[in-house]
């Protein structure tokens, strides 16, 4: 037998409105945050060096961790990575020249290596265009989406299912980013993207088998759920190894796209499996055919 | 079972293993299959595959920032005729106004004439001229146009001539691997620029200098005053040799010169005709005492007494050499110059003489690159620490995978089922890299990311196949297993479709790397639904159904 296996769940001792209300309570809090946020900060999520300009410098020093701040005039943010002695320094400031020189007249050498190992900067303005166009690309994704789970299914209510667990799956990591304080990269939109993808996989699966197979619903969503949760279980392995690797060893990228489909493969989980599967079952069984 | 029947029943798996020896082949033999031989830089040091590396796991410095200027484009200035006929004279007038007006150098402001559908277009290429300002002084040479009709940036002849002088300027630096290329995000031209094994200060040199070389007459005037004239530019030279350090007559250095060539008849002529009017052949003096300047700190001071006739090396209006006639004087003299034009432009150091020479055939840089730090992104790493980034993007990949496998394996416990969909999911990533090796892909940490994200979508929806074909107890005959099998397939290219599409706007958009991250995914599932995963369903049908 195998080691792990997926739980079978006995839907029928829950009502669609039970089922549903979870994910969509959970999908409001995430938009009060959003919005909040928003309102009070001026963006719904923190936005990093490649949407706000800035400049990011991999040194390799024996400084201190702790004296490293000081060698600079601007207010520099300081994080170590998995090598011994190498730290990534993030400013706000995008003057790379002088922050160079900073930094390769205020640090001790450590050993023969260059003191700076990675430098990038981002002008303010390059970032401002940079936000407009992963905005663009985020709809024009969600939207061809969206377009695609219409022309799959060809009725409205088993779509729209789709269509509003992945705006959930969306919103739901994007709130977990202003709570944790994971800023905006060109990495986290690429998750974000990932995700509008992944995402679908699981409930195009449901539906599937749900709509497109004889049988009984609940005969039908066990299986369903036994290869999808087999399916988001090992992306989510995946994707929390390479996540939590990456950030070990200081690769940001990585990092970034990884703990944001981890977060984001686990909302899907439970929008799935209980807002999709509510609206399917008010569907099947009480919905009006069309 | 006759061979032409085993072809037709397994030409699934036959195809992926077709694929997987050209993926071999491409990756590791050398030369492999390489698509075009011209791309490629021979000099990169080949590692134990045939894999391109970007600037992230490579080293080097890549900037990415707008041209600096401004343009009226499609102005009616009168200089086309209705019959097409380009008015030379009326575009060196409204040029000339330009200058005047604006106190701009001849290298920052000009007028041009589309070759294709005959349009006007006036720029100025510097930051100290503010839009009304620009639109005023085109008022004033009689042209219509506004401050509205003005925007930043410049035409695209003007970009296109900056990429190839930079690509020249790259190359003669002897830099191999480097590219320039365009980019535009939202109404925004950026020139990109990447050159691997150089660090951010030498690139942002090499970019900010403009390369304008001339050669200016220094001389006193006929009220005695010294002067400068500009006597030969870089329209006028035919070509240019490598520099070279001259022997003088005890055989000790005399600095450094680049010898070039200036264009036969008009150009050298007036070349001859200007020095002739500024005294510099005039009998009594003698050729080689008639430039001295001081030396100061290194660089030529014009703190002088008594006349001095000098040939002065500008480049971006920079004094950088200064010397006089010598010989060329003599041959001026006796009329044997012009018939072959030759010309030794001073240097001091070889460096300098280095870059001259690489300015002189690059030539200059029509418009300077905005490279202040509101507007430019620059990125530079150090070829250890992009080592280090290719060793740990190795290590997480190995750990996904693992990860991945043990996951399956923890569902299945069935070697039969998860080792083929383990193995399977690898080769859908060796046939990517081989074609990465092919179209000599330069990869980059998003396309790390991109190769870890196949292998999970791969898993996926190998496990929908496994869990079809699985379902409801054994396979009998192989009628069950298509139909079961065909099932699965649909919801696998409707998974494919939607990621496809979600991605397919990173594919296109500029958004930093992340193209090469969409380019990856998006191949990766190609790959799959239309080669690995049928193999898959062939090699389990194989196993399931004994036959």
């Amino acid at each position: 037998m195998a080691y792990f296996d997926v739980p079978e769940i006995d839907y029928t001792r829950y009502s669609n409105r039970q089922l549903a209300a979870v994910p969509l309570a959970v999908l409001a809090v995430a938009l009060l945050v959003l919005v909040g946020s928003f309102l009070v900060l001026g963006s719904p999520v923190p936005m990093g060096m490649d949407f706000a300009g800035g400049t990011e410098l991999t040194v390799q020093t024996s400084t201190p961790q702790d004296d490293i701040a000081a060698a600079f005039d601007a207010d520099a943010d300081v994080r170590s990575t998995g090598t011994d002695n190498q730290y990534v320094v993030q400013f706000s400031d995008s003057d790379l020249e002088s922050l160079r020189t900073q930094a390769e007249s205020g640090l001790e050498q450590d050993g023969s290596t260059d003191i700076v190992q990675s430098a990038s900067s981002m002008g303010a303005t390059f970032g401002q265009q940079n936000q407009q166009t992963a905005l663009f690309g985020l709809v024009v994704a969600f939207v061809g989406m969206s377009a695609i789970a219409f022309i799959l299914f060809r009725t409205f209510v088993p779509s729209i299912a789709i269509v509003i667990s992945a705006f959930s799956d969306l919103m739901i990591p994007l709130a977990f980013m202003r709570l944790t304080g994971i800023p905006l990269s060109l990495g986290t939109v690429a998750g974000l993207l990932m995700l509008i993808g992944y995402s679908v996989d699981s409930d195009i699966l449901l539906n599937n088998h749900i709509l497109r197979r004889g049988g009984d619903f609940y005969d039908s969503t066990h299986r369903a759920m036994r290869t999808g949760i087999t399916m988001t279980v090992t992306s989510m392995a995946a994707m929390l190894v390479m996540g939590v690797a990456a950030f070990v060893l200081g690769i940001d990228l990585l990092a970034s796209i990884g703990i944001i489909l981890f977060v984001g493969l686990a909302t899907d989980l439970m929008n799935t499996y209980m807002l999709n599967l509510s609206l399917l079952r008010w569907y099947k069984f009480e919905g009006v055919r069309s | 079972m006759n061979p032409i029947d085993g072809v037709k029943q397994n030409w699934r798996v036959l195809l992926l293993v077709v694929f997987l020896a050209f993926s071999v082949v491409a990756l590791f033999v050398p030369g492999g299959i390489v698509a075009d031989s011209s791309v490629a830089n021979d000099s990169v040091e080949s590692g134990p595959t045939n894999l391109e590396f970007g600037l992230d796991l490579e080293g080097g410095t890549r900037v990415r920032a707008p041209v600096t200027g401004m343009t009226a484009a499609d102005i009616d200035a009168g200089v086309v005729s209705d019959n097409g006929q380009v008015d030379g004279d009326r575009i060196e007038e409204i040029e000339s106004t330009l200058y005047t007006d604006l106190e701009l150098d001849q290298a920052d402001a000009r007028v041009t004439v589309d070759d294709d559908d005959g349009s006007v277009s006036a720029e100025v290429f510097t930051d100290n001229v503010t839009k009304a300002e620009f639109a005023g002084a085109l008022q004033s040479a009689n042209v219509d146009v506004s401050e509205a009709d003005i925007r930043d940036g410049v035409t695209e002849q003007t970009r296109t001539e900056i990429i190839s002088t930079l690509r020249t300027k790259i190359n003669e630096a002897g830099l191999s691997g480097g590219s320039v290329t365009e980019q535009t995000m939202q109404d925004t031209n950026y020139i990109v620029v990447e050159v691997p094994n150089m660090d951010a200060a030498e690139l942002r040199k090499l970019l900010s200098e403009r390369g304008v070389v001339e050669v200016v007459a220094y001389f006193p005037d006929e009220n005695g005053n010294q002067t400068n004239e500009t006597v030969l530019t870089q329209d006028m030279m035919a070509s240019v040799d490598p520099p070279r350090q001259p022997q003088g007559p005890q055989g000790q250095s005399r600095g450094y010169v680049v010898p070039v060539q200036v264009k036969e008849g008009e150009p050298a002529e007036q070349f001859q005709r200007d020095m002739e009017q500024y005294g510099f052949l005039d009998e009594g003096y003698t050729p080689q005492g008639a430039c001295n300047l001081p030396e100061e700190n290194g660089s030529i001071s014009f703190d002088h007494e008594g006349e001095q006739y000098c040939l002065l090396t500008i480049a971006d209006e920079e004094v950088v050499d200064a010397h006089s006639m010598g010989g060329l004087a003599d041959s001026m003299i006796a009329g044997t110059w012009v018939n072959d034009p030759r010309f030794q432009m001073g240097a001091p150091s070889q460096q300098e003489a280095q870059s001259l020479s690489v300015n002189l055939r690059a030539g200059s840089l029509r418009a300077p690159l905005d490279l202040s730090p509101e507007s430019a992104q620059i990125d530079s790493i150090t070829p250890t620490h992009a080592d280090q980034f290719k060793q740990y993007s190795l290590l997480i990949g190995l750990l996904s995978v693992v990860t991945v496998s043990g996951v399956v394996y923890a569902r299945y416990t069935d070697t039969r089922i998860a080792l083929p969909m383990i193995l399977t999911a690898l080769s859908e990533v060796v046939i990517l890299l081989g074609f990465a090796a092919m179209i000599r892909m330069p990869l980059n940490l998003s396309h790390v990311a991109g190769f870890i994200a196949v292998v999970g979508t791969g898993v996926d929806d190998l496990v929908i196949i496994a869990d079809e074909v699985l379902d409801e107890g054994d396979v009998s005959s192989a009628r069950v297993f298509q139909s079961r099998f065909r099932k699965a397939f649909w919801v696998i290219g409707a998974a494919a479709a939607t990621t496809i599409i979600a991605l397919s706007p990173l594919a296109v958009l500029s958004l930093g790397d992340l193209k090469g991250f969409a380019i990856i995914t998006i191949l990766g599932v190609l790959i799959g639904v239309l080669i690995t995963r049928p193999a898959y369903g062939d090699i389990l049908r194989r196993l399931l159904t004994d036959r």
